[in-house]
């Protein structure tokens, strides 16, 4: 290229920058992450991790063997290919080489191999470790058996080495949704001489970890902050561009944090509902909204095991409960838009199934588009025909009305607190204080879980559940035999509609099940499964978690995108921009990554 | 003497140890949930692992002695929530001398100005100095220390070009130190104004005056030595207990000491760091108040300890 070519072709690529720097939505020259964290972590020990936060720190300082894209699909990770045995149970995955562990300093240890999966899976299988969150691993043959003790040979074990790189799970059923579990923590490699040396203090500091991931974290300071530096060493390097990550502690945060963003000392902070609407009148070029999720769902539970005090009449709820025309009659009446209101307006998006709209998707079709679920787009019929219809029942019953429905909340969720009182307010209104006596009680603010749902202490509840895998079987858990959600198997055997109703939910989602190579029949019949619990109204579809603002420097599009996991919490793939999203960038990103799909 | 702080030693003693083995058992009662971050999905394999991990799966006696004969070696135990892993004693050591170090200096601070402005309100009752004073004092009392914190963050920063956060710099204690010394300058000088104002027409202060001393030699030589016996008694306590911390203050500066640290653990139910923050936070006030005592009575003859017919 003679000289005139070369600064003909520099100054087109000065122009080209220009014009996109021009377009706001230019990369920041700086690729530094700055941020406020409020709760300090509990652990760095990702191999027994249990919430969010303490597993961000394994998403982002371990790879896994597949991993997220932007747009949801598996891709190659440590992994470089799988294999399937033809009965489904087999798995065997070879491993890429020259892949390193590093420690704090980002210096060489030695390389990631077969034999670190088997480890860390073993270590986070092993009691006295106490992980909370080693469910993935149970699918594999005996791990349950040896987390319980019931065999110590963890040979027995299916998970193995078959030589350095290859890595083997057998599984003690087939599941197709095996790859999506092992973008867990649980199944993440930790390096086995360090699990060996260290033991109980394996993840107590960031000396005490070795990494294969993204970043290194090479500042752990608690109560301080914690810095991630990109590892430079990383098999996919070309994909990390954010180079620092620098969060600082303050349990302040949620009212600093904004503050701090307008002096230009921090590139990202959540905006409570309390401040939105002085952002959005006079910040609005740094506000955008989050990314709809599909990974947590809120519905509506009746409790048909009711153990609450006798002031709230819980025989009387039990034949109320287990009346049809009265269950559907709540479900009529109930308006979800009206009382959503509580958690802010056009933050909510409501559903009407339990799984979330692109939570699972076969063939470019979503799961919620399912023949079965068409029906619910009816409705559940006139309120006041159901509601008579079911009085004249009860009546008949032998039950009093009003029917007192007992409905708990958590006092400090504001928005919960909220969407009890409008709720109180619509169903009565809706069915007649004669028919219904909604009675709001405060729960405890700790313990609020064991001391209320699982103890079958409510009557209506609205509940969550999480996906812990990429499948609608994970959507049935709150449901099935011995769930601490709505008990509604307590009513097996006792010969009502109920037992009726339950025993054929049990059946459909047993078939379901054992459907694990044809995905599409497999939709099919767990939708007709989760089409039964809401046709008949033993739960009540209400919305994915709400939408939340916030003012970043981050196209959230770019990074990975899953319907469950930790993928989400990677800084991978990320990118700085030059100014803050503000909602016109933000629908501009949308559609240029709709567009990439 | 020393017969007498033996016996005060050992009912300190024994009121940790009261105080602690309450604590102990209280906290053997709270609910299985709050041990877990994940117990909503929680198998009972996993549940009864963690507990037998927590050592709560053993009688209550077994735990209680297994504490006190780990406590005998010097060995509080390993967090297991709030750094899960990590010895209490790691966790501690390091923020103790974070709190005493802010409160030291705000303790300081405090008396720097505390003291001459309440000799300096006292000096002549509803004069310039007197009336600026307790402006200042009213506004330090009634207005919510979290709001002037707050403004004082928001624009002492700016004003001193200061960050907002982060510690391990002079510049990032500024802040900090006079916040919490505010409330601490209005408490001294209204305490010391009262009491120079009180004493202003005792016969000894009266006799002073015949004797032709000026107000200021009277306020220097007998008010103010009298007034530091009272003083004397409270300011060991009080430092002894900025090693409790500032809750607010540490949190809005992040400042990594032992502010809020007790509610923290408690609300996240970590055990053994519960039962070692409450018997740090118990020998501390136990222990300053004999501080306090003893010096009070070596800087005042007047008061003793002992009597011929027994203790004070």
């Amino acid at each position: 290229m003679n000289l005139f070519k070369k600064i003909i072709a520099a100054l087109a690529a000065a122009a080209l920058a220009a014009v996109l720097a021009g377009c706001g939505g230019g990369e920041a020259e700086n690729q530094v992450l700055r941020t406020l964290y409020s709760s300090e972590l509990t652990t760095l020990n990702y191999l027994t991790a249990a919430n969010q936060a303490d597993q961000a720190v394994g998403a982002n300082c371990i790879d896994t063997l597949v991993e997220y894209d932007s747009h949801g699909n598996i891709q190659p990770s440590l992994a470089m290919s799988w294999k399937t045995s033809a009965d489904g149970l087999t798995w065997t995955f070879e491993l890429r080489k020259g892949v390193g562990w590093y420690n704090s300093k980002g210096v060489f240890i030695d390389d990631v191999t077969a034999n670190d999966f088997v480890a860390a899976a073993k270590y986070a299988l092993t009691p006295k470790y106490a992980s909370q969150s080693n469910n993935p691993l149970y699918v594999i043959k005996n791990a349950e058996k040896y987390y319980k003790g019931e065999t110590s040979d963890f040979s027995e074990v299916g998970v193995k080495a078959i030589n350095k790189y290859t890595l083997e799970y057998t599984l003690s059923a087939p599941v197709p949704y095996f790859l999506s579990s092992l973008t867990y923590v649980c199944y993440m490699p930790a390096y086995g001489p360090l699990l060996d040396e260290l033991g109980e203090r394996f993840g107590t500091s960031n000396d005490t970890l070795y990494y294969c991931g993204a970043y290194i974290l090479s500042e752990y300071l608690p109560q301080q902050k914690q810095v991630y530096v990109k590892n430079t060493q990383n098999w996919d390097s070309a994909s990390i561009f954010i180079e620092r990550v620098e969060k600082t502690y303050n349990s302040e945060a949620a009212s600093i944090a904004p503050e701090m963003v307008l002096r230009g000392e921090l590139d990202y902070a959540d905006i409570s509902a309390d401040i939105l609407p002085d952002w959005q009148q006079n910040h609005a070029d740094y506000l955008s909204p989050g990314r709809e999720k599909c990974d947590y769902s809120y519905f509506f539970c009746f409790n048909f095991d009711p153990q609450f005090e006798d002031e709230y009449e819980p025989e009387n709820w039990s034949l109320a409960v287990n009346n049809l025309n009265f269950r559907l009659s709540i479900a009529s009446a109930l308006d979800r838009e009206y009382i959503s209101a509580a958690y802010g307006s056009g933050l909510v998006r409501l559903q009407t199934t339990v799984t979330p709209a692109g939570f699972a998707v076969n063939d470019g079709e979503d799961y919620t588009n399912q023949t079965a679920f068409r029906a619910l787009a009816d409705g559940f019929g006139d309120t006041v025909t159901l509601r008579d219809a079911a009085r004249a029942e009860l009546t008949a019953a032998g039950a009093t009305f009003p029917i007192k429905m007992m409905v708990v909340y958590r006092p400090d969720d504001t928005s919960w607190v909220g969407e009890c009182t409008l709720l109180e307010q619509q169903l009565e209104n809706a069915l007649g204080k004669d028919f219904i006596d909604v009675c709001l009680v405060s729960g405890p603010t700790e313990n609020f879980l064991s001391k209320v749902r699982r103890s079958g202490n409510y009557a209506f509840m609205r509940c969550n559940w999480g996906a812990d895998y990429a499948d609608p079987e994970t959507y049935t858990d709150p449901f099935t035999e011995g769930n601490t959600y709505n008990f509604s198997y307590k009513q097996l055997g006792k010969n009502n509609a109920t037992d009726q109703l339950v025993s054929s939910y049990l059946a459909a989602v047993e078939a379901a099940k054992s459907v694990t190579s044809d995905t599409a029949r497999r939709y099919e019949l767990f939708a007709k499964a989760e089409c039964m619990l809401i046709e008949n109204a033993v739960v009540i579809p209400y919305m994915v978690t709400p939408v939340e603002y916030r003012a970043t420097r981050i196209n959230v599009f770019d990074t990975a995108f899953a319907p469950c996991g930790i993928s989400i919490l990677r800084y991978k793939d990320l990118r700085m921009q030059e100014s803050f999203i503000d909602a016109a960038a933000f629908e501009r990103n949308r559609a240029s990554w709709e567009a990439g799909a | 003497m020393a017969k007498y702080l033996l016996g005060r030693v050992l009912r300190a003693l024994l009121t940790l140890f009261v105080i602690v083995t309450l604590v102990f058992l209280l906290l053997r009662q709270m609910p299985v949930e709050g041990y877990f971050q994940n117990y909503e999905k929680m198998t009972e394999a996993q549940i009864a692992s963690g507990l037998k991990q927590l050592g709560l799966d053993r009688p209550v006696g077994v735990q209680l002695i297994d504490f006190y004969s780990s406590l005998a070696r010097g060995d509080l135990g390993v967090s297991h929530v709030y750094r899960a892993g990590v010895p209490v004693t790691e966790i501690l050591s390091p923020k103790i001398p974070v709190s005493l170090l802010l409160g030291s200096l705000s303790l300081l601070l405090s008396l720097m100005f505390g003291l001459p402005l309440g000799m300096a309100m006292a000096r002549k009752k509803g004069g310039v100095a007197d009336r600026i004073g307790t402006a200042y004092i009213v506004l330090a009392e009634a207005v919510p220390a979290a709001v002037y914190y707050l403004l004082i963050q928001l624009y002492g920063t700016k004003l001193l070009g200061v960050p907002m956060l982060g510690y391990g710099n002079a510049a990032s204690m500024i802040l900090p130190v006079i916040s919490l010394a505010i409330p601490n300058t209005a408490y001294y000088a209204m305490w010391l104004r009262r009491y120079m104002l009180d004493q202003s027409n005792a016969d000894y202060v009266l006799l002073a005056r015949a004797k032709g001393l000026s107000t200021g030699e009277v306020a220097a030589r007998h008010l103010l030595k009298n007034a530091f016996v009272p003083l004397a008694q409270y300011i060991p306590t009080s430092f002894l207990n900025t090693v409790v911390g500032s809750i607010y203050i540490e949190s809005l500066y992040g400042i990594p000491g032992m502010g809020g640290l007790l509610v923290d653990v408690i609300k996240r139910q970590d055990n053994t760091m519960v039962q070692a923050v409450v018997l740090l936070f118990s020998a501390v006030g136990v222990f300053g108040l004999i501080l306090g005592d003893t010096s009070m009575a070596l800087l005042d003859p007047r008061i003793a300890l002992y009597k011929s017919t027994g203790r004070r």
